[in-house]
């Protein structure tokens, strides 16, 4: 039982991170209708970019986090301005392409650094562990579950309550009548992508203490399509839920399923879902694809 | 039509038809391949492997060459994808004339470029793969240096259960060729002490959480958890154990003895046990020979050495070794014979002693046991028969 | 096609592949000749499957994998590559359909995602079924051999694929000529108004998988010759991209379209490889210097040419 629990809480942790990977990539989804290849790559560029600000240029842990999301919002605006704007009303298949080119440039560079390349690093904050009645959970997964529900916190107060965030969500729901309302759509694309790319970066720091810094640690994207699917593509909420119940899904099926089984759940509870739900679960079955 | 069938025949006639000296050694140079992965999955080894290399090859240029050549080293970055490696191959092979094919990365790879490597007469040099093709059956050009992990995880095991006493061996593989290698040596050198594995669990490469795994473990009361683990999943399963109180003995085999181990786990994997096949180039402490080594792999390369520079380095070396021995005119048979019968010498880095002999082409099948204390490797034992 | 037509068409090939013969060798050039054929042939199921019948595959890599996997054990129990080849070609069909069943109930990326679960439930499979695929530790198989001679020379090879590549072509040239064809196209256009034209969305969709499934089974069967080796991680996602990218890149509304991308894609980083040759001291020697320029390669192709290399007629 008490392993069961155990598990339980690294899975829900986890999941968090796949959570925020499937946020970042619903966010710039539904406001640009472009699908992301690049969110692991972002991620991982992110947990770089911490890591060359503190240990290359030695500011303080907490500075050289936030330099990183900063800079990797601003590389998203830049991107989106430069580039992946011309994705837009173009078939998915354009931006799952030009995402995943660029993807392919920002490892590259990663790659072409030769630090880089030499070994995994540790962005020492969360090593520990804390003690909670029986139960001892690292504290990274308390960090990664913790900010998870602030950030959650705070995008809801965002899209509520302020001016962007209203914008935002409107043009998510229908682009041309947020246009003819005044939005500025263009901008708004602008602001979805950096925001995107922050959440990423967000995850990435999130990660490092779990799985290190290094090259391949965005690999843990791939989870974060399922999760978005089962969450119905367009549900920030539904993103955030799909990747808590994929990570503990997967925990739980490791601990009490045959041996061999468990790399196999994932997907075939998304196909079963997707099945049942062709909507995801946010979708509730009433809109059948797009 | 008339155009493209000249243009074919003014192909063919540029085309080298055929050579009479040794393809890759002229006057001056002797040209050396490697197909490695500087940008895929395994970057993190191939990155240091050619470094390493690059850095013994230079000095052996700095000081007059082999026989008056310079070593040159073609480099092919394959990503770990075999598609890419036949092509990187029949580059190698056509355009650079490589003499020899030296550390090979990737059993995909190393299994699809193989074959023509040795159809075209080169030399297949210690490729990194834990493959068996890569030294039986014996070819008089293929060369190994990396036992299997079958051969000196069952030693491995063997001394470890043999001299602890573990009655309930487990093990957490990661489920690719790696892997099944390392189950293969574990179960034999368990079925050699009448013992057999209480459980084993596997992840996929790139998994993040491990926590589950080391629960069942957990569930089966193992007393030895043998890992087939990288650096980063040997943390990750050693932490998590110690997090939730379970002080099992684990060892890991040669692929997380590695300063990062011990440089990320921090207090967590203190008296963790591994297999070693070459120490680690520590700088603390290191003897003078080994901390000019360390500072001028550093200042060449901008980055500390590993364990995988220094292999990198030895393989290089035994290049070098073989060559000088194979005499001025350089052939692949002379080299091979000259590698048959070379003994490698005892260096600063504590490598084992590299022995091929006619009916023999794997140089080394023993690993060492070694232990995490105090923040560093520690060797515990010499290379066990 | 007229005669002057044909050869206007292959002529570019033909300088392509001769250019690179005396750059890098003949033999270089024939591997890589086979291998952007094996590419296309895989590449014609995407363009089948994405570029007429517009649906999204993220799993292609994975019908890739059964051919290859068919046909290596069974070429390695010694059955003859005219009973092998057909295997290997229906059970990539076979996938193909399975794969398209979600379709019936999803659209669009949906439909996508439950491709991308579908190629990495195969994945697993072929790494669990251990005593068929002998799991992660790959399997070898054998050189191709007709009618007792193995084809293992770089031109027998390359010929050999190109010959295939040239049946596909002309097996697709016919079929999309055809009724089936037709309402491929009619499906991508507009899904409700095919049907409401009769036709038969979903069937259509399955048969297109099939087709799909099929060129990307023989493809395999000639990848598993060709590369000596399988084993799953081959075939993984980014195996699926490539295809994917392949399509894309040479234009996924032509047949021609995916000559062009497996030669962009195949010969891309061969060619950056040999530049970066060239590249002065400490350059040459960045890691990721190849995976970046093919990134900007495949950012620039889609920028400047949406509609693929072969688009615009």
């Amino acid at each position: 039982m008490l392993a069961l629990l155990q598990v339980l809480a690294s899975g829900i942790a986890i999941g968090c991170v796949y959570g925020l990977v499937a946020l970042s990539f619903v966010l710039i989804y539904k406001a640009t209708e472009t699908v992301s290849f690049m969110q692991g790559e972002l991620l991982m560029l992110g947990a770089f970019a911490a890591l060359g600000l503190h240990l290359g240029a030695g500011l303080p842990l907490a500075l050289a986090a936030a330099g990183a999301v900063a800079s990797m919002a601003l590389l998203g605006a830049g991107l989106e301005r430069a580039v992946l704007r011309r994705a837009i009303g173009q078939p998915h298949l354009v931006a799952v392409l030009l995402t995943f080119g660029l993807g392919l440039m920002v490892r590259g560079g990663i790659a072409a650094v030769p630090v880089a390349t030499q070994g995994m690093y540790r962005l020492p904050f969360a090593d520990g562990s804390v003690q909670l009645g029986p139960l001892t959970l690292a504290s990274g997964h308390l960090l990664v579950i913790g900010a998870t529900v602030i950030l959650a916190g705070l995008l809801a107060l965002f899209f509520r309550f302020t001016r962007a965030g209203l914008a935002l969500r409107a043009c998510s729901e229908d682009a041309r009548v947020a246009a003819l309302m005044g939005v500025p759509v263009d901008r708004m694309h602008t602001l979805a992508w950096s925001l995107g790319a922050a959440l990423a970066a967000v995850a990435g720091l999130l990660l490092a203490p779990i799985t290190f810094v290094h090259l391949n640690m965005g690999l843990v994207a791939l989870k974060a399509f399922p999760a978005a699917v089962l969450g119905g593509l367009t549900s920030l909420p539904g993103a955030l839920a799909g990747g808590v119940f994929l990570g503990v899904v997967e925990a739980v099926a490791g601990l009490l399923l045959p041996e061999g089984v468990k790399d196999a759940v994932p997907y075939a509870l998304l196909l079963v879902v997707l099945l049942l739900f062709p909507g995801g679960f946010a979708g509730g079955g009433a809109r059948s694809g797009r | 039509m008339r155009l493209l069938s000249t243009l074919l025949a003014a192909v063919l006639a540029t085309v080298p038809l055929s050579a009479a000296a040794t393809p890759g050694v002229s006057e001056r140079e002797i040209v050396v391949g490697t197909i490695s992965d500087l940008s895929g999955p395994t970057a993190l080894l191939g990155v240091p492997v050619r470094d390493g290399m690059l850095m013994r090859f230079e000095e052996a240029n700095a000081a007059g060459g082999v026989h008056g050549r310079s070593v040159r080293l073609a480099v092919e970055d394959a990503g770990y994808d075999p598609k890419r490696g036949i092509l990187a191959a029949r580059k190698l092979i056509q355009r650079d004339r490589a003499f020899a094919f030296i550390a090979n990365l990737g059993t995909p790879v190393v299994m699809a470029t193989m074959p023509m490597v040795l159809d075209a007469g080169r030399l297949h040099l210690f490729p990194f793969s834990p493959h068996e093709a890569t030294y039986s059956p014996l070819h008089p050009l293929k060369f190994q240096v990396f036992a299997p992990y079958q051969e000196y995880m069952e030693a491995g095991t063997r001394h470890m259960v043999g001299r602890g006493g573990y009655a309930r061996s487990c093990l957490l593989y990661q489920d690719d060729d790696y892997g099944l290698e390392v189950m293969k040596g574990v179960e034999s050198g368990l079925a050699q002490l009448g013992k057999a594995l209480v459980t084993k669990t596997s992840y996929k490469r790139g998994a993040t959480d491990l926590s589950s795994q080391v629960a069942r473990l957990r569930a089966a009361d193992c007393d030895l958890v043998v890992l087939a683990t990288v650096v980063r999943e040997t943390v990750a399963a050693v932490s998590e154990a110690r997090r939730i109180g379970w002080e099992v003995d684990m060892l890991v085999t040669a692929s997380g003895y590695s300063a990062q181990t011990h440089e990320l786990g921090g207090a967590a994997v203190e008296g963790l046990y591994g297999i070693s096949v070459l120490p680690h180039p520590y700088a603390e402490g290191a003897s003078p020979a080994l901390a000019g080594w360390i500072e001028r792999y550093r200042s060449r390369f901008g980055a500390a050495p590993n364990v995988w520079s220094v292999m990198g380095y030895t393989l290089a070396d035994l290049f070098v070794r073989a060559a000088e021995a194979a005499g001025p005119t350089l052939t692949a048979e002379r080299f091979a014979a000259a590698l048959e019968a070379l003994r490698s010498p005892p260096d600063f880095f504590g490598s084992p002693q590299y022995r091929f002999d006619p009916t023999d082409h794997l140089g080394n099948r023993h690993g060492r046991l070694a232990q995490i204390r105090n923040g560093r490797w520690e060797l515990l034992t010499d290379y066990l028969e | 096609m007229s005669a002057p037509g044909a050869l206007r068409r292959v002529a570019p090939w033909l300088l392509l592949l001769l250019a690179a013969g005396v750059w890098l060798g003949p033999d270089y050039a024939l591997g890589q000749a086979t291998m952007v054929a094996t590419y296309a042939i895989a590449g014609l199921g995407v363009v089948i499957v994405v570029g007429q019948a517009g649906q999204v595959t993220f799993g292609q890599g994975a019908l890739v994998a059964l051919g290859a996997y068919a046909e290596a054990v069974l070429a390695g129990r010694g059955v003859p590559v005219i009973l092998s080849l057909p295997a290997a070609v229906a059970l990539g069909a076979a996938g193909g359909a399975l794969a398209s069943l979600p379709a019936w109930r999803l659209g669009g990326l949906y439909f996508g995602m439950s491709t991308l679960a579908f190629a990495l439930l195969v994945e697993e499979a072929l790494v669990r079924w251990e005593g068929l695929t002998r799991g992660a530790a790959g399997l070898a198989t054998p050189a191709l051999a007709l009618a007792g001679v193995a084809l293992d020379a770089p031109l027998a090879q390359a010929l050999a694929s190109l010959a295939t590549l040239l049946c596909a072509l002309f097996f697709c040239r016919r079929l999309l000529a055809s009724r089936l064809g037709r309402a491929w196209r009619a499906v991508r256009e507009d899904e409700a108004a095919a049907e409401a034209c009769g036709i038969d969305a979903a069937r259509a969709k399955t048969l297109a998988f099939a087709v799909g499934g099929a060129l990307s089974g023989l493809a395999g069967a000639l990848y598993a010759h060709w590369i000596g080796f399988i084993s799953p991680e081959q075939f993984g996602l980014m195996f699926s991209f490539e295809l994917l990218m392949l399509a894309f890149i040479g234009g996924a509304r032509r047949l021609a379209g995916a000559a062009w991308g497996a030669l962009v894609i195949v010969a891309i980083p061969q060619g950056i490889a040999v530049l970066r040759d060239l590249l002065p001291g400490d350059w040459a020697r960045a890691a990721g210097l190849e995976a970046m320029l093919f990134g900007a390669v495949i950012v620039a192709v889609v920028l400047l040419r949406p509609g693929g290399i072969a688009g615009r007629r």
